[in-house]
């Protein structure tokens, strides 16, 4: 089944009618995934969106309960439930990556969270493939086919002037039952995307066990500002905190994005910091990306979308890291016991 | 000799020597004509040092974290010196603690647009206003840009449109802080936004929280300002923080006379600190 490009807003209008569609689009000079309507024009040609759509969900500012007293002095509990209906229209291969980590952290090995797996319930993903790659793309190094996303309900694979249509769930076919006004029996052959960038990750899990006291870290760190860029445009950063506004007897507990390059992030009552410098947290974050979601998950949770290259106001660039990791001269798991 | 010579030559001399335990510069990127900042302690590294018209990183907020392990050389063109003048009369380092290398600059240039940067094309000195020695001549300044004229158009904006100006502006920010820890003039041990105890600034990102956050920083910045735009180029969002930043500066200008921070060590103190008889009071 193919879908003519000249189709996609007909199709897109169509989708729209009842439920929220999220394209990637320019809003206000931000590449991000915005919702279709009017005034808004879709972006396809973007590569990547400067924001990734983790805040489909996972919201940056997310309301958990509203509480308050009643009459008798007794505290009140209301649960919000802002989840709907969602369709993200357009979302790349190495995003589609990054809903698989994702779903791990939040809906696996006895954690679920409530709110996230509403969210995702109610998520319908139809995945563009990509023909071409921005230079700091390196998804095929991280595992990703850029023409390929095995958990979109639907992909589409970019054949030029046309998308071959994939149904890949049982969600994605009940869709595309719906759009028979809009594709064509046929096949098409999709366009070869070629990466410049890559990177080897070959032992490099193996290799981090025993390199958590390793100089690399001191070069590394010393150059970041410790800002939370890469954290926030980064698709599979997941780290939240919990706060509340509190006006009298009213409030609202919320939960937002937090970034472990923050030292308020592992500030703890008492006034001790776990991670008190900016080694230890720069050293964390790219750990977690590289070997400890690896070890629990059995996953990179770098997905090789190159946001952080891009916008890094220093050019603290993750693929260097790797480059540079693979050539130290470190026995794999030396120091694992 | 270009100066990227006489910087990598110096820089090994002075790790040599001693007299510096590290040395501030640009190393080339992964990308072409992309470069990033260098930290070396080993004179060895020397020769990764580079200069060119790609070197968009300031470097003077590196020194503060750099000086607990001794003196630190540094390359500095005109926004770097300003920014150690910045730190020194803030008092988090001691002119003695830095050695600089001044080196003329014509301006950086966008590797993706091959444009000069907007920071650069509104600079106004081109040349360090304090070094220890040059690494080549100084340049000719080129007539800079009006750089108040973005104030202007937000001035002329009528109130409802300049809310909603300052309203998409906010709505955008993402409150990475990068603004902040780029800035020489963000020294704070603890910046109002972390001091969660006192919580001056909620967590949500809302508009109201990110614009509580945004004009705070530029009222506390306030006349120690030293213009050199790395808050803007740095935001991920894009928002035109220069714009705010230029408006304070405009504002100072106005009432107490024309003033540029972080020009000499020995200036004046700064209109904000001082109090005279004769300033305007046009609120009394």
């Amino acid at each position: 089944m193919i879908l003519n490009k000249k189709n996609l807003t007909p199709l897109l209008e169509n989708m729209a009618a009842g439920r929220d569609v999220f394209v990637p689009a320019r809003v206000d000079g931000v590449a991000k995934f915005a919702l279709f309507g009017e005034g808004v024009e879709c972006a396809f040609d973007l590569v990547n969106t400067t924001m990734p759509p983790k805040d489909l969900l996972f919201p940056q500012t997310q309301k958990m309960y509203h509480f308050d007293v009643d009459a008798n002095g007794n505290y009140r509990i209301h649960e919000y439930d802002e989840s709907r209906e969602q369709v993200v229209f357009g979302i790349r291969p190495c995003d589609m990556r990054s809903i698989v980590c994702l779903d791990e952290v939040f809906l696996t090995k006895g954690f679920v969270d409530e709110f996230y797996a509403n969210a995702r319930e109610k998520l319908l993903t139809v995945c563009i493939g990509c023909a071409s790659a921005a230079e700091t793309c390196f998804c095929e190094s991280m595992g990703v086919d850029p023409q390929a996303a095995p958990n979109a309900d639907i992909m589409l694979q970019d054949c030029g002037e046309v998308y071959r249509v994939l149904a890949q769930t049982p969600k994605g076919e009940a869709e595309v039952a719906n759009w028979a006004a809009f594709v064509e029996e046929g096949d098409a052959e999709p366009v070869a995307c070629e990466l410049s960038l890559a990177v080897n990750m070959e032992g490099v899990v193996d290799k981090l066990e025993g390199m958590y006291d390793h100089p690399i870290w001191e070069n590394l760190s010393i150059k970041c500002l410790n800002c939370g860029t890469c954290t926030y445009v980064c698709p599979t950063c997941h780290c939240f905190d919990i706060s509340q506004d509190m006006r009298r007897k009213d409030g609202v507990r919320f939960r937002c994005w937090d970034s472990c390059m923050f030292s308020e992030y592992t500030m703890m009552a008492g006034g001790h910091n776990p991670r008190p410098e900016k080694l230890e947290r720069v050293r964390n974050r790219f750990m977690h990306k590289l070997n400890f979601f690896a070890r629990r998950y059995g996953m990179s949770l770098c997905v090789g979308c190159g946001r952080c290259v891009e916008k890094c106001p220093v050019a603290l660039d993750i693929t260097r890291l790797i480059d540079d990791i693979g050539a130290c001269d470190v026995a794999p798991a030396a120091q694992a016991e | 000799m270009t100066a990227q010579d006489t910087i990598r030559a110096r820089a090994r001399e002075l790790l040599e020597s001693g007299e510096v335990a590290s040395f501030v510069g640009w190393e080339a990127g992964r990308f072409a004509n992309q470069t990033t900042p260098l930290i070396i302690s080993d004179p060895a590294d020397a020769d990764k040092l580079v200069f060119n018209e790609y070197c968009v990183n300031t470097l003077a907020k590196y020194v503060r974290d750099l000086v607990p392990r001794g003196k630190v050389g540094l390359v500095v063109r005109g926004c770097d010196s300003r920014g150690i003048v910045r730190l020194i009369i803030d008092q988090v380092i001691k002119r003695e603690d830095v050695y600089l290398i001044g080196v003329g600059c014509s301006g950086a240039i966008d590797r993706k647009s091959g444009e000069p940067l907007k920071k650069c094309v509104e600079c106004r000195h081109n040349n360090p206003v304090i070094c220890d020695e040059m690494a080549g001549d100084e340049v000719a300044k080129d007539e800079p840009a009006d750089r108040f004229a973005e104030v202007r158009e937000v001035e002329l904006m009528a109130q409802p449109e300049r809310s909603r100006f300052f309203e998409s502006v906010y709505a955008k920010c993402i409150r990475c802080y990068a603004c902040r820890d780029v800035c020489p003039c963000c020294t704070c041990r603890e910046c109002f936004v972390d001091a969660r105890r006192e919580n001056w600034v909620g967590k949500q990102n809302n508009v109201a929280e990110n614009r509580f956050y945004g004009l705070t920083r530029v009222m506390h910045i306030g006349d120690r300002c030293i213009e050199c735009g790395e808050c803007e180029r740095v935001c991920p969002m894009d928002l035109p923080l220069m714009k705010l930043n230029r408006k304070v500066i405009q504002d100072l200008n106005d009432l107490f006379g024309e003033f540029e921070s972080s020009m000499s060590l020995d200036e004046g103190p700064e209109p904000l600190i001082t109090y005279d008889l004769a300033d305007r009071e046009e609120f009394m």
